[in-house]
This record gives C-alpha cells, sequence and structure tokens, in this order.
C-alpha cells in the first residue's frame, strides 16, 4: 500500500519539463492526475526513481477551440473539464461524452486527457472517440515537435511510439466536417467505475446529398491491444446508403475483425457479440446525426 | 425545568396508528417514542467526521501490526525465516501461528481455526506471520523480509471435487471426506406425498461467492498492559461478547481480565460477526511488545478473509397437490464451507430449516453437507442461512405456478402460514403478516396487472421470504440470559442505558434509547447510551441473526420496571393516590383517574434519589427453549437448535426488470416492498434498512463474485473488479411496512434488516423470466450468461 | 530526507515534513491528525478518501501530499459552519436517513456539496451519476439522494458556500 521512494520535481514550465525528460529518460514518469500511476505504482509493479509532476504547468492545460478551427487539448487538461466544457459538448459530443463516462467524478476531476491515452490500457475510454475524430498528438521534447495520428502513437498495450526523452504535449483535433457526426458507446458490467469490456466510436460523413457515406471510421476500444480501426466498415460503406441489410452487414464485419480476449471482465465470445451490438447502434446514431446537422 | 423545555422536539402525535376511541391507558399502543422517524443519536458526529473508529484511533505509544499471507491456497509450511525482518531499524516483533496454536471458532464443537496458520495453509492469503513496528510502512517492508517456505499440495477449489478427492487431499486431518459438518432430517413421509402430488418439480440451483463489501476494513487495536496483565481490545466487530471469548481462548488470559470496546463500526452485514486475524494480532502482538498495537486490513486483505456467503449447490424436489397445496419438499444442499469452521454448522442448518416457513410444509427431507475446499472461508452473510434456499424455493414455486396456471400471488395466498402456525419442525410463529405484506406488495406493484403482460425484454417477479428475530442459543454451551441491561437514573447523570450490544450501523443505539424512553416515560433525547463494552456495559451476544431490537427491548422493559415502581411509589406519595393508578408519559407521571393529580416526573426522581441515591433497573432477556422438546411427545425434535426464533419478520418483494436483450444487460428498475417488521421502533431507519438489503443482494444477484484462478489465488480482491452496485445501479424503491404489532414482543417488534435481502435474488430471478422466458438456475446471473441463453431459445 | 511542505487544509495553513511518497489521505490523517477522511480501498475504487482540492472532489488516497501544496484542501472537518452549525448538506443528511454505518458519509457529502458547488439544480440522474464514485453498503443510496435534492432546495434559498 507504500510506493517506493522517489525523486519528486515539480516543473513550472513547458522547457523544464523537457528539460528534466530528457535528462532523467526512463527512470522517470510523468505525473498528471495519478489515477492510473498511483494505482500501478501501490501495486509494486512499476518503481520510477522520479516523478516530474507537471500540474504546475500551465501551457499544459487548456481547451482552444474555435469556430471553424478544430480544437487543441493540452496534455494535462482534465476529463471533467473537458465533460462539461460546452464547446466541446457542441463539436465533438463523442469526447465529452466519454470523457464524461471515465471512472468516476473524482477520477475525472483528477484525470488528463494525456494520460488516458498515454497509459495506453486497452480499455481507455477517450482515445476510441480521439481515433474516430482523427486527433493527432504532439510529442516534445528538448530538440522540437512532431505530430502524429494518435492511433500511430498507441502501439500496444503500454506501449507508445514515444523515444526517450519525449513528451506528449498536445492533443490536436481537426475541425469536424459538415454533414458529419461523431458518436460513442461502451458496455460494461455496470454504469460507473467501470473497465469497458468493450467501448467504441464511430464517425460518419455524408456527401451533399445527405445520405450518401462520403468517409467512415469505425473505431473499437478493448478488443485488440490498441484502438482497432476498422478496414471493413469503410470499405463497405462508402458511397452506399445505409439501410438495416448494410448496418447488419457491417456489424458483422466489424465482429469478424475484433480480436478479444478472455478475461476475468468478459469472455473472448461475449465481447464479439458486444461488438456487434454497438456496431449497429452506433452506425444508426452517427448516421442520423450526420444527417441532422 | 420549564414544561415547555421538556417537549421534545419531535411531534407527538402518533404516526398511522388507529387509536380511535381508545383510552389511552388501556393501549399498548399508544407510542410516543417508539414508532417515530428520530434522527439517529449518532447522526450528527458521523456527518461532522467526528466519529471514531478503530483505524482512527491513536494511543501513546502505539506501533502498527500487519500480517503476512501465504501465496498458496494449499501448502505445508515448511520453515519460517524472520531474522532480516527483526533487523530491519523499527521493527518490534514478529509473531508466528506456533505462538498462538489454541483452536478458535464462532461455533465451539467444530472450532479448527488458528490466529495464525500452523503448520499449514489451507487458503491464499491466510496469514502465515505477522509484524509490529513503529510504523506502517516499516512494518510493510518488514513483511517482504519475512522468508516463508512452502510444499505446496494440490488444491480443491470445488466442493464436490473435494469430497472425492479426500482420499488423496484432507484439508483438515479430523475432518473425512473433507466434511465439515453434514446433517438429515425427515419430517413426515416426503416421499409417499411426492407419490400422491399432482405437480411435482425438481431442480437444480447454485448460488454464487460474494463478499460483505463493508466500506470500514477490519481494524483492531489491542492495548495489554504488562504490569496488571488486562487487555484492552479497540475492534470493529458485531460480537463484542465472543470476541471476548475467543481472545480468552487463544491467548489464554481469563476473560475478567480482558475488556472489549467497539468504537464507530463502518458496515458489517455479517461479516464481522466472528474474530478475525486482525484481532488476534493485534492482541498477541501487544502481549509481546507490551505497547498497544494497531492491525488495519487493506481491502484486499479483507477479500482474503472473506467469510462471505456459502456458495450452495441444491438440489430441491416441491410437490403440490391438486389444489396447489405444498405437500412435500426435499431439499438436498452441498455447500462450500471454505477452508475453515467458524458459522459452518449453523449455516447448514439454518438452510434446513428455512424450509418450514412462511408456508405450509407438511412433509420435509433435508440432507445437506458442509464441505472445505483451499479458499478463503465462508461465514454469515446478512440472512444467514435463508437467502440461498429462499431462492430456490420462491423460484420453484414461480414454475410450479406456471405448471398449475395460477398466479404466483395465489399460490404464495394459499400456502402462506399466518399467527399461530406451529411448523412440523415445531418452529412456532407467534405473529404473522404475511399475508399482509403479500397483499400490499402485489397491489401496490400492479403486479397482477403487469405478469405476462409487459413486451419482450420488461419483466416484473415476486418472492415472499421471512427471517428470524434471534436466535433460540447461544452458540455454545451457555444458559445465561442473551442480552441484560442496566438503567441508570438519578438527578446528575439523567438517564443511561448500559448494555454491550453492538451498533454496526443498523442503529440499535438509537431505537434503544427510544425504547428506554418509551418505557420510562421520557424523551429519547434524554436517554444517554454506553453500548458495545463488554467492562461497562451488560452482557449482549452480539448483532447478527437480526437479535438485538427484540432482545434488547425485553430486557429494557424488564429493567423499567424496578424503575417505575420506585418512582410511581414515591410519586404516589406525594400526591396522594394508588400508585398503580400512575401513568408516566411525556415526562409526567399522573393518576389516570384524577388528571389533576399530576407531577413532573423529573421531580419523583429527585425525591427518591435524595432518600435513596441512584437508581438502578437490570433487565435480561433469554429466549424461550421449549421449542427443542414436542410437548405432546417430549421428544426432542429433530433440528431443534437452529432457525427458532421468539419471533419471526416477513416481507415481499416485487422486482420490475428490462432486459437489454442485445447485450444481456439487466436493469432493476423498480422494487416494491411490503414488509411485517410488528411496530418499527424506528420507521425511516426501517425503510434505511430495507432499501440497503435491497440493493445489497442486487450487488450479488447480478454484479458480484469472488473469482479464482486455478490456483485458488483470488483475481478480484479489490472493489474494481469485485462490483458493488453503485448509485446508478440504484432503482425506483417503495418501500411500506405493514401495519403489525407482535403481542408476544416488547413494543411488538420483530426483525428488519435481514428479511428485507431474502426475496430479491428470487423476484429478480422470477422477473428475467417474465420477461424474456428463460429461468436461470445459477447466480451471479451475468449478462452473458443472459445473452447465451438467448440465443439458446432461439435456436 | 523528508521536506517540509505548507497544506492549507481548511483555511488553516498547516506545515508538515513529508516524503515525496507519502499519500495525502495518510498525512491529513495520521500528521494533521483530521481522521475524518476515511479509507475504505487505498486504490481509489470507492471514494471513501474524497477530500475536496480547490472545490473539486479528488481521491486523496491515490494524491501526492507534495503534489497538493499550493491549493485549497477542504475535508469533512471543513464544513462546520459558524457556531458548529451543521452545512446544509450534513442537516440534510442527518434529517433524512442517509447515515448508517457512516463511514462512506465523509466522503459522499464532499462529493455532494462539489456537485451542488458546480450544479445548483441537479436532476436525479445528475446526482447518481456525481456520486457513482462513492460507494455505500448500508442505504441503498435512496436517502443519500432525497438529502441532496434537500440540500439543494436549501442551497437555492439561501446561497450556501
Amino acid at each position: 500500500m507504500f510506493l517506493n521512494h522517489f525523486e519528486y520535481f515539480a516543473p513550472k514550465t513547458p522547457a523544464e519539463t523537457m528539460e528534466l525528460v530528457a535528462r532523467l529518460g526512463s527512470k522517470a514518469k510523468i505525473l498528471a492526475g495519478g489515477t492510473d500511476l498511483m494505482v500501478v505504482m501501490k501495486a509494486k509493479a512499476i518503481s520510477p526513481d522520479y516523478l516530474i509532476d507537471i500540474n504546475g504547468v500551465e501551457e499544459f492545460k487548456g481547451i482552444i477551440c474555435e469556430e471553424g478551427k478544430g480544437a487543441v487539448i493540452g496534455t494535462n487538461t482534465k476529463l471533467a473539464e473537458i465533460q462539461f466544457s460546452e464547446a466541446i459538448q457542441a463539436k465533438y459530443p463523442a469526447l465529452a461524452y466519454a470523457a464524461g463516462e471515465v471512472g468516476s467524478s473524482q477520477v475525472r476531476h483528477m484525470a488528463s486527457l494525456g494520460g488516458n491515452s498515454c497509459n495506453a490500457s486497452p480499455a481507455a475510454e477517450t482515445p476510441t472517440p480521439l481515433v474516430a475524430i482523427g486527433a493527432k498528438v504532439v510529442l516534445s521534447s528538448i530538440s522540437g515537435e512532431r505530430e502524429l495520428p494518435l492511433e500511430e502513437f498507441i502501439l500496444g498495450v503500454r506501449q507508445l511510439d514515444l523515444a526517450e526523452g519525449e513528451m506528449l504535449t498536445k492533443f490536436i483535433l481537426p475541425e469536424p466536417a459538415q454533414r458529419s457526426a461523431c458518436r460513442y458507446a461502451y458496455m460494461g458490467r455496470r454504469d460507473a467505475m467501470e473497465i469497458d469490456c468493450v467501448n467504441m466510436a464511430v464517425s460518419i460523413e455524408l456527401t451533399d446529398d445527405g445520405e450518401t457515406v462520403k468517409d467512415v471510421k469505425l473505431v473499437m476500444g478493448s478488443v485488440y491491444p490498441r484502438p482497432l480501426v476498422s478496414k471493413e466498415v469503410p470499405a463497405l460503406l462508402i458511397g452506399q446508403k445505409l439501410s438495416d441489410q448494410l448496418i447488419e452487414k457491417v456489424a458483422e464485419a466489424t465482429q469478424g475483425e475484433a480480436k478479444p480476449i478472455d478475461d476475468i471482465r468478459a469472455s473472448a465470445e461475449y465481447r464479439r457479440e458486444i461488438v456487434k451490438v454497438l456496431a449497429r447502434r452506433l452506425l444508426k446514431e452517427a448516421y442520423a446525426a450526420a444527417q441532422g446537422v | 425545568m420549564e414544561k415547555n423545555d421538556l417537549k421534545s422536539k419531535w411531534n407527538l402525535t402518533p404516526e398511522g396508528w388507529n387509536l380511535e376511541g381508545v383510552p389511552a391507558y388501556q393501549d399498548e399502543k399508544r407510542y410516543t417514542q417508539v414508532g417515530r422517524s428520530v434522527p439517529r443519536v449518532d447522526g450528527p458526529i458521523k456527518v461532522k467526521g467526528e466519529a471514531i473508529y478503530t483505524g482512527d484511533m491513536t494511543l501513546p505509544g502505539m506501533v502498527y501490526g500487519k500480517i503476512k499471507r501465504s501465496t498458496y491456497a494449499h501448502a505445508i509450511i515448511k520453515k519460517i525465516d524472520f531474522s532480516k525482518a527483526l533487523e530491519l531499524p523499527g521493527v518490534l516483533a514478529v509473531l508466528t501461528g506456533d505462538e498462538a496454536p489454541n483452536k478458535w471458532g464462532i461455533v465451539p464443537q467444530s472450532a479448527n481455526e488458528t490466529a495464525l496458520a500452523v503448520g499449514k495453509v489451507r487458503f491464499y492469503g491466510e496469514g502465515v506471520a505477522a509484524v509490529a513496528a513503529l510504523d506502517e510502512e516499516t512494518a510493510e517492508a518488514a513483511l517482504e523480509l519475512i522468508e516463508v517456505e512452502y510444499e505446496p499440495l494440490p488444491v480443491l477449489l470445488d466442493p464436490f471435487e473435494s469430497m472425492k478427492r479426500s482420499n488423496e487431499v484432507l484439508i483438515h486431518e479430523d475432518n473425512k471426506g473433507n466434511i465439515m459438518a453434514a446433517g438429515d432430517q425427515v419430517y413426515g413421509d416426503v416421499d409417499k406425498a411426492f407419490a400422491e402430488c399432482e405437480y411435482v418439480l425438481e431442480r437444480e440451483f447454485h448460488t454464487n461467492y460474494p463478499q460483505h463489501g463493508f466500506l470500514e476494513p477490519h481494524s483492531a487495536l489491542a492495548s495489554y498492559d504488562t504490569q496488571s496483565g488486562q487487555l484492552h481490545l479497540w475492534a470493529s466487530s458485531q460480537v463484542p461478547h465472543y470476541l471476548h471469548r475467543q481472545m480468552s481462548i487463544v491467548l489464554e488470559i481469563p476473560m475478567n481480565k480482558i475488556r472489549v470496546t467497539l468504537p464507530a463500526i463502518g458496515g458489517g452485514f455479517g461479516g464481522k460477526g466472528e474474530a478475525a486475524s486482525s484481532e488476534f494480532v493485534a492482541c498477541l502482538l501487544s502481549r509481546k511488545v507490551g505497547r498497544p498495537v494497531l492491525v488495519t486490513f487493506d481491502r484486499q486483505e479483507v477479500f482474503y478473509t472473506n467469510k462471505g456467503r456459502h456458495p450452495c449447490h441444491m438440489k430441491v424436489k416441491m410437490g403440490l397437490d391438486k389444489d396447489g397445496f405444498i405437500q412435500a419438499v426435499d431439499f438436498d444442499n452441498t455447500l462450500d464451507k471454505g477452508a475453515y469452521s467458524g458459522w459452518g454448522v449453523v449455516v447448514m442448518f439454518y438452510t434446513g430449516s428455512m424450509i418450514h416457513l412462511p408456508y405450509k410444509v407438511p412433509n420435509v427431507r433435508f440432507r445437506a453437507r458442509n464441505v472445505f475446499t483451499n479458499k478463503p472461508s465462508t461465514g454469515a452473510m446478512r440472512g444467514l442461512g435463508g437467502v440461498q434456499p429462499r431462492w430456490a424455493l420462491e423460484c420453484m414455486m414461480d414454475e410450479m405456478a406456471e405448471m398449475m396456471g395460477i398466479s404466483p400471488y395465489e399460490l404464495k395466498m394459499k400456502n402462506a402460514i399466518e399467527s399461530g402456525h406451529t411448523c412440523i419442525n415445531n418452529m412456532f410463529v407467534p405473529h404473522s403478516e404475511f399475508k399482509k405484506c403479500l397483499t400490499t406488495a402485489v397491489e401496490k406493484s400492479g403486479f397482477l396487472e403487469k405478469q405476462g403482460k409487459l413486451p419482450f425484454g420488461k419483466g416484473i417477479g415476486m418472492a415472499g421470504a421471512y427471517y428470524i428475530s434471534g436466535t433460540a442459543y447461544t452458540l455454545y454451551q451457555n444458559y445465561k440470559p442473551h442480552t441484560s441491561v442496566m438503567i441508570k437514573v438519578d438527578t446528575e447523570g439523567g438517564v443511561t442505558l448500559f448494555c454491550a450490544a453492538s451498533d454496526i450501523g443498523q442503529g440499535c443505539n438509537t431505537i434503544m434509547c427510544q425504547m428506554v424512553a418509551e418505557e420510562l416515560g421520557i424523551y429519547y433525547e434524554d436517554v444517554h447510551i454506553q453500548s458495545g463494552d463488554t467492562e461497562i456495559g451488560a452482557f449482549d451476544l452480539g448483532s447478527f441473526a437480526s437479535r438485538v431490537t427484540y432482545a434488547s427491548g425485553a430486557a429494557i422493559k424488564m429493567a423499567c420496571v424496578e424503575i417505575n415502581q420506585r418512582l410511581k411509589e414515591t410519586a404516589a406519595g406525594m400526591l396522594g393516590v394508588r400508585a398503580d393508578q400512575l401513568i408516566i408519559k411525556n415526562h409526567e407521571i399522573y393518576s389516570m383517574y384524577e388528571s389533576k393529580k399530576r407531577m413532573p416526573w423529573s421531580k419523583a426522581v429527585e425525591t427518591y434519589t435524595s432518600i435513596n441515591g441512584t437508581i438502578i433497573g437490570m433487565g435480561n432477556f433469554s429466549p424461550p427453549r421449549r421449542k427443542g422438546i414436542d410437548i405432546i411427545t417430549g421428544n426432542r425434535v429433530q433440528g431443534a437448535n437452529i432457525g427458532h426464533s421468539p419471533t419471526f419478520g416477513f416481507s415481499c418483494q416485487v422486482h420490475e426488470v428490462e432486459v437489454d436483450v442485445e447485450t444481456g444487460r439487466i436493469y432493476v428498475r423498480k422494487v416494491t416492498e411490503a414488509g411485517d417488521c410488528g411496530t418499527p421502533v424506528n420507521p425511516m431507519s426501517v425503510d434505511g434498512q430495507v432499501e440497503g438489503s435491497i440493493l445489497f443482494n442486487i450487488g450479488a444477484c447480478l454484479y458480484e463474485d469472488i473469482k479464482l484462478d486455478a490456483n485458488g489465488k483470488l483475481l478480484n480482491p479489490n472493489f474494481h473488479d469485485y462490483k458493488t452496485p453503485t448509485a446508478m445501479e440504484m432503482p425506483e424503491m417503495d418501500t411500506n411496512i405493514v401495519e403489525s404489532y407482535d403481542h408476544t414482543a416488547p413494543f411488538g417488534v420483530k426483525e428488519t434488516g435481514e428479511g428485507a435481502v431474502q426475496p430479491t435474488f428470487p423476484a429478480i430471478t422470477n422477473a428475467i423470466y417474465d420477461a424474456i422466458g428463460v429461468r436461470f438456475y445459477n447466480l451471479p446471473i451475468t449478462p452473458e450468461m443472459v445473452l447465451k441463453a438467448l440465443k439458446d431459445k432461439n435456436k | 530526507m523528508k521536506k517540509l511542505i505548507e497544506l492549507n487544509i481548511n483555511d488553516r495553513i498547516y506545515e508538515v515534513a513529508v516524503d515525496a511518497r507519502d499519500l495525502l489521505i495518510d498525512v491529513i490523517r495520521k500528521k494533521v491528525g483530521l481522521t475524518g477522511t476515511k479509507k475504505g480501498c487505498g486504490d481509489g475504487d470507492c471514494g471513501a478518501c474524497t477530500v475536496l482540492i480547490d472545490g473539486k472532489p479528488e481521491l486523496s488516497c491515490i494524491k501526492l501530499a507534495i503534489a497538493s501544496q499550493g491549493k485549497k484542501i477542504t475535508t469533512i472537518e471543513g464544513l462546520v459552519q459558524e457556531g458548529g452549525k451543521l452545512h446544509p448538506i450534513q442537516q440534510a443528511y442527518v434529517d433524512h436517513g442517509a447515515v448508517q454505518c457512516g463511514f462512506c458519509t465523509p466522503g459522499m457529502i464532499l462529493s455532494s456539496k462539489a456537485l451542488l458547488d458546480r450544479n445548483p439544480q441537479p436532476t436525479e440522474y445528475d446526482i447518481k451519476h456525481e456520486l457513482s464514485g462513492n460507494i455505500c453498503r448500508c442505504t441503498g443510496y435512496k436517502r443519500i439522494i432525497e438529502a441532496v435534492e434537500a440540500a439543494a432546495k436549501v442551497w437555492s434559498k439561501e446561497g450556501v458556500q
């Protein structure tokens, strides 16, 4: 129940943070919300020598969400802020909803958007809609910055495309296209403090006729070591108008792509069933929302 | 005192009692303190965060104890090397099992547990050693330095496997077949009865392995005084007396040198109804180091030590005659005991006695065996021994009602017992409003209009149940009263009640004050209570089997007789009337015939005490013992020991569920409950207990189960994977206390808090059947099971 | 070596010597001596350890003490009003029978306060959603929700802090 001894740093600026990250390398862990980190350290699964507390760096927090300009969200923006942000609720409702369903109210006030992605747990909630929205992450170091799509950043269970000396500092969300909508859903055993057995986000964009699918992205969480972007769904849907049969076909194809495991939360077989159900429900919901937009 | 100051700030007009035309002095039901929903005496300090729980306490020189736990479910302990731990600065002592080899057990005849493991470990997480250190961090670090060498043994995780392989693997040397206890009881002739039944049904039911999940982990602070040899133990426990006894047995200290005090307790539900290793280790270490030692479990340890509900594998056969009257029940039960005996015998026989109520059952055959496995021991969990058979029997009745083509409500009403019923096993029910419970719940929920008529995926189900109000016997051979109280009245201290009863959150401190106030004719706010201390308070058996209200009520009534008599005699002299004409109510003593002859209660107290000193009233309660013998034949009746109670509480629940047929998720939307708890001493408290009971068992029905891997290691010893219901899972609840008054009981009271757990499992299971046409015989009912069943159904 | 830090708890500054690894709950309970905050699980799963940090509910059992400097920490002991009067939420819990064993109560009350501070007119769903991080085993939550609803009414009448 006690953590190991470590040295604690509380930088005040991004530059100070980058310097520490570069210098301390893999012996250090970033402390943002700590809701994953503290639990894992208590279980003695990891024992970092250094903790870099970034909560004192204002530049890492904040939501910039202006009309027509997508959004930029600082890595240490708390999930509760995203949940209650009217701007995010309006432009990226799937993200606001997903953020609002993570853990508990207390967890949401502590946990950061960056942490939820960097922890790279397959059951993480916010990466799923972020990938569906087409979010990019900005990785910074003392030598500069690079951007990459979130789905290329999360490589597997607790594995990231993050070089030593780098740190995730921002999320860049593209402006949603006209006639598009993104929706998120999850399934667990109970409706709070849950580790999802499946979660999913669907983003649909329609052509000018308001019925034909121009682009679609379906992302599954908790059924693969990382957020799984469906290949079948775009192949089957782009250029089509949605019908019940098509939705059923697509849902089944999605089910085939998922690669869930058995664990104490749910069996692989059940997860596969839920993938199909969520796909069906989300496709309908996102399609209807895109039409209404 | 001004007359106005004496008025209780609570509304004094009776709530809900119809007292038209009944003269006050003749109506024993005209209560002013009992039957009021007063807020709990300890409410304010709890909301301010000022209530002191064991883990909040600090004593001078206090050090911390921690327990090293086995990482094998079954193994011989070959060697324990703690030399490195002792060398760690700040470590004061190390303790191993062989230093306290005396066996203890809540039921002494089957006691086979030790404070720490001796020779071998029998479940994953069993304590093998303990350390005392200056601070918790050092204690935890010291545990890492204790090296234990184990020789693993084969692990038995299922009672059937355990019985089958007992020649190869014996968990306890003294228990052949790995059987902790077995029993069978035969009443009448079930086979003959079945042969004559029109409707016969046989089914198998399997329940799960849940845990109480109380928020406060076990905690114990022991302070051994080296000079006087006195031991003072503060612990989070429901049973101060049993704790007192067990410490004496294990530490070999006479009971009169041990004092147990209960601080505030953060929930028990039966899980703190036995001694825990925290308590033994704290005492043993304190004696060893001569300083106070605090041992608080972390949440994982609470799961490891469990003492939760026995998984039951039940084979039930029920027979109805052509008119729908139950003629016979054949009940076979294999219980999973886990590693140690504890409550095993009691729970096993309770499952048998549960068959006999709340319906008339003329022929019964009961066979059961409680089997050891290498899992954390099972024990007493809310509604002990009742929840599992009640689930099976109520589901059976639902199925049989369908076979007959009548509603389950009709079937239950036909067979329901009434006041004055004697069961075939000689249990006597002095009072019952069970039928009223059934009717109330059914009418309020609209059950008859909805059953079978809701759209697919929505369903409604009902179940009835009962529970005891205290046991007939103590758990060890003894003839002393089960509860004693002492009430002190004087002008300095006012009125103080002394009773060692344990308030675990169920609110018994409050209701005892209400009962004292009622009986003495004063206000509940005037009564102070000293409870939960074996030295200060008079003896009480503990908070289990829903016994405290009834038992303390009876003892309180007796204690007040003496006090009232003296005050009445004093007042009589001062008023010039006869003492037996006087009534004491609302802080006044007055003649029932001449209303001008009245005086303040406090004046009588002052006058009496200035002549004679402090008034003390003593009261005792022992439940009647006649039930063990059949009065007509003089023969001993089987099953006489367990299940009998001075009186019984009843309830009925109707659950409305919604099943998401695509995901298998079950949502309990609304629960309508009607309960017979006799007089509700504190209606708000009763409602709180009932609401808590309902959600408690919704959790065990749908979400909760302790999971283990093939080696017996617990996979979910924490709250994120052991899923207790959150506020999101709460259904709409409509709880009703039916008007009821048990003339044989003090203030007419019966039990609440365990009766209301009983109908939950079957009501939900029956509602799911109504929703999707599938009956489940395994718990918990998971979404996966639902989906699979729907798939199989559609094939 | 321990570091001397200042913690602002209930509008009072406490100077405590801590290791970097010390958790806020242990510092509050043991070093500062305020035992109203309870440890139910130590893993962030039950909410009993909830405190308010700058008015937001957080889990003190997974929060470092050293990371809590410069913030306004509110524990249950900080809610009592002048003259020992109960805060409306506390009063509502007592009046509505929302307290049984009391162990979840401090955390539950602070979560309730955080909710009402942010949303003074919550719906039943809002209340359930925001309190779902606080586990209660005794009450079944019904009276807790009623208490919060009652407190919300007082909020709107009295404009409470």
